[in-house]
């Protein structure tokens, strides 16, 4: 029962880093940049639901308005800082920089703002328990989590593939410069990436602090792993850094039944190295 | 030799005009952004609340007091740099510090420097020795787990888990667990690390709970809301049981940890005390509070007599007095046998949003 209980936990912790690879690999596979900002764009939304849920708007209008806030802030920051960047021929290694400044920028306001103490967001039916199959237990929130990010990879899979905007951005990512001659106009295209995918990373933005609680520096962590799987699961595959975002969690969470906790981080990415060096192009690569 | 003269006449006027200074400048260094800013601000206004008061009636042997706080975010890098500058900067000669891992990286400094640093609120067992110059107004968490084990045993819980923050305090806590619980005649039979700061406590919970122990043996020192709200969401129903560390407010009045088990320092403030500093502050004079203020009272009592003796205020001198003087009376009868003080502790019990004592005992 225990293992089904870290299972439970793993895949609703790994549904969450799930939307953030997916995202993050949209971004990366479409505009080759290595977006580090991205999980300043998460915690944002975080912060943005809880000032608005403590000032009593109901969470459903907190948690749109955060998405809109966090899309309008990923429309700007392509637009402003990595467009300007790319006009003036700035190499990727100066963009990830300024990416990186972006991200300590926008953490250092969050904290400036509203502390770097840990914030709960005051609602009650989150922490509910809802009575799983035999004694697995599971939270309103952590079930939330779990739906919602699967929506979000469903819609984003549908979105990419079954839209004019979406075989758009497929095809930017796929040759930026016969999208230029056939007028796809990859920078406008690179500004809508940006604006969704900051959109989608925002609902667990919003959704893991609920459950978690809220830090400045909340998104770094996801990121790291985020990136991990974008890697591992084969750059440019959605599919791959969704599922190798989800079985880092549970790598983490079942690790625990053999080993102490303190080695399950190690021991987990240790697997992914020895896996990187069998199958460096990532798991989905032959497959996308 | 005559320009070694004059040094040392130059040196022993400025240290005379820094004694009949109209104003006593000492440092704090505390986390009041961070993780530990619930604890850190609590224990920056236990210390003004305390100087304010003094300086209200004239300060001590005629001299105001000034505090300089810096924040260190419970940080020990951050820790050495704000040490080293109020104290070469500053020349500050006695600095308030709190949580283990900076004031044991500050500890060396303080010796290296003759600056006397006062630790209120960290209790790692390293800190008893960590300088001659760093004295530990409440015991350390070794005393504790002493007082805490043989309760629960007491209780009937000999099958016991340990769940630990992987840092310095956590990990001496996590120690001082393993020996005393075994001694007291309990069963360890698991531990689990978290990180400081971490919020998700569920994974740690489950394999402890797997165990399935009598009483989970908590050395954490963040986010206690979140793991007591998870121990809850999980449906565990073994005790828990944790020592001064428990007592945040917010922990407290949540449901959650209806039952949670620990030990407490006695310290309490008469209720005029606590009126007037809920009327300043707007909050309730908390166990911080209430720890730095006497701290600061001791402090105050240290200067008073120095200055009566005609010695000046140096780290060095303050050190030699407070050992001197020993027994201090201020919100709790508190001896310096060592530099970590004697104190009387309670069993609490968290129930209905309140901290209720149910035993007294004693460090000692």
């Amino acid at each position: 029962m225990l293992a089904l209980q870290l299972l439970c936990n793993g895949l609703a912790t790994g549904c969450a880093l799930g939307v953030v690879a997916v995202t993050f690999s949209l971004v990366y596979s479409t505009t080759k940049l290595f977006h580090v900002a991205h999980a300043g764009v998460f915690t944002l939304g975080g912060y943005l639901a809880w000032s608005m849920t403590t000032r009593g708007t109901p969470f459903i209008v907190a948690l749109v308005v955060a998405v809109a806030v966090c899309a309008a802030t990923g429309a700007l920051i392509q637009a402003w800082l990595y467009a300007r960047l790319e006009r003036r021929h700035a190499t990727h290694l100066v963009i990830l920089i300024a990416s990186l400044g972006t991200l300590a920028v926008m953490q250092n306001i969050i904290a400036a703002i509203y502390s770097p103490n840990i914030l709960q967001f005051s609602l009650s039916w989150a922490s509910e328990v809802v009575a799983g199959g035999g004694s697995v237990r599971l939270t309103v929130i952590q079930v939330l989590i779990v739906v919602a990010s699967l929506a979000a990879y469903g819609g984003l899979m549908w979105f990419a593939h079954r839209t004019i905007l979406g075989k758009q951005m497929r095809a930017v990512a796929s040759n930026p410069f016969l999208a230029e001659i056939t007028r796809l106009r990859p920078r406008r295209v690179h500004v809508y990436v940006m604006a969704i995918a900051s959109a989608v990373v925002s609902v667990p933005g919003v959704l893991v602090p609920v459950d978690l609680g809220l830090q400045p520096y909340n998104g770094v962590t996801p990121l790291l792993t985020a990136t991990i799987a974008m890697i591992a699961g084969g750059v440019g595959s959605v599919t791959g850094a969704f599922v190798l975002a989800v079985a880092i969690a549970e790598l983490q969470n079942l690790s625990l039944l053999v080993i102490p906790g303190e080695w399950s981080i190690g021991i987990t990415f240790f697997i992914f190295v020895i896996f990187m060096l069998f199958r460096p192009t990532g798991l989905f690569a032959a497959v996308r | 030799m005559r320009r070694i003269g004059l040094t040392a006449i130059l040196a022993s006027m400025l240290t005379i005009a820094a004694a009949r200074a109209d104003t006593i400048r000492i440092g704090a260094i505390l986390p009041l952004t961070g993780p530990g800013a619930l604890i850190g601000t609590q224990q920056m206004r236990g210390i003004q609340f305390a100087i304010d008061q003094a300086n209200a009636k004239g300060g001590v042997h005629g001299n105001k007091i000034e505090c300089v706080f810096e924040d260190n975010q419970a940080k020990p890098d951050q820790s050495i740099l704000s040490f080293n500058k109020l104290t070469d900067l500053q020349h500050l000669q006695v600095i308030f510090t709190a949580y283990s891992g900076p004031s044991l990286a500050m500890a060396p400094l303080a010796t290296r420097k003759k600056v006397l640093m006062v630790n209120a609120g960290a209790q790692a067992d390293k800190l008893a020795t960590a300088s001659p110059y760093l004295i530990n107004t409440l015991p350390t968490i070794g005393d504790e787990i002493a007082v805490i084990t043989k309760y629960v045993i007491g209780e009937g819980k000999k099958k016991g888990v340990i769940l630990f923050e992987n840092d310095a305090a956590g990990i001496s806590g996590r120690d001082d667990y393993l020996d005393a619980y075994p001694k007291a005649g309990g069963t360890l039979v698991a531990q689990e690390p978290t990180q400081f700061g971490q919020t998700d406590f569920r994974p740690a919970l489950l394999k402890l709970a797997d165990a399935k122990p009598d009483v989970m043996l908590v050395s954490i020192t963040a986010a206690l809301v979140n793991m007591a709200q998870q121990y809850k969401q999980l449906g565990l129903n073994f005790t828990v049981a944790g020592t001064t560390f428990f007592q945040d407010p917010d922990v407290i009045k949540d449901p959650a940890a209806e039952g949670f088990v620990h030990t407490q320092i006695r310290i309490e403030a008469p209720p005029e005390l606590a009126a007037e500093f809920k009327q300043k502050f707007g909050v309730e004079m908390e166990f911080f509070v209430r720890q730095y203020y006497n701290a600061m009272q001791i402090l105050m009592t240290a200067m008073d007599r120095l200055l009566t003796d005609g010695q000046p205020i140096t780290g060095e001198n303050m050190h030699d007095i407070i050992f001197k003087i020993r027994k201090f009376q201020g919100l709790i009868p508190l001896e310096f046998k060592t530099n970590t003080a004697t104190v009387p502790l309670d069993i609490n019990m968290m129930h209905n949003g309140n901290d209720v004592t149910i035993k007294k005992m004693s460090t000692d």
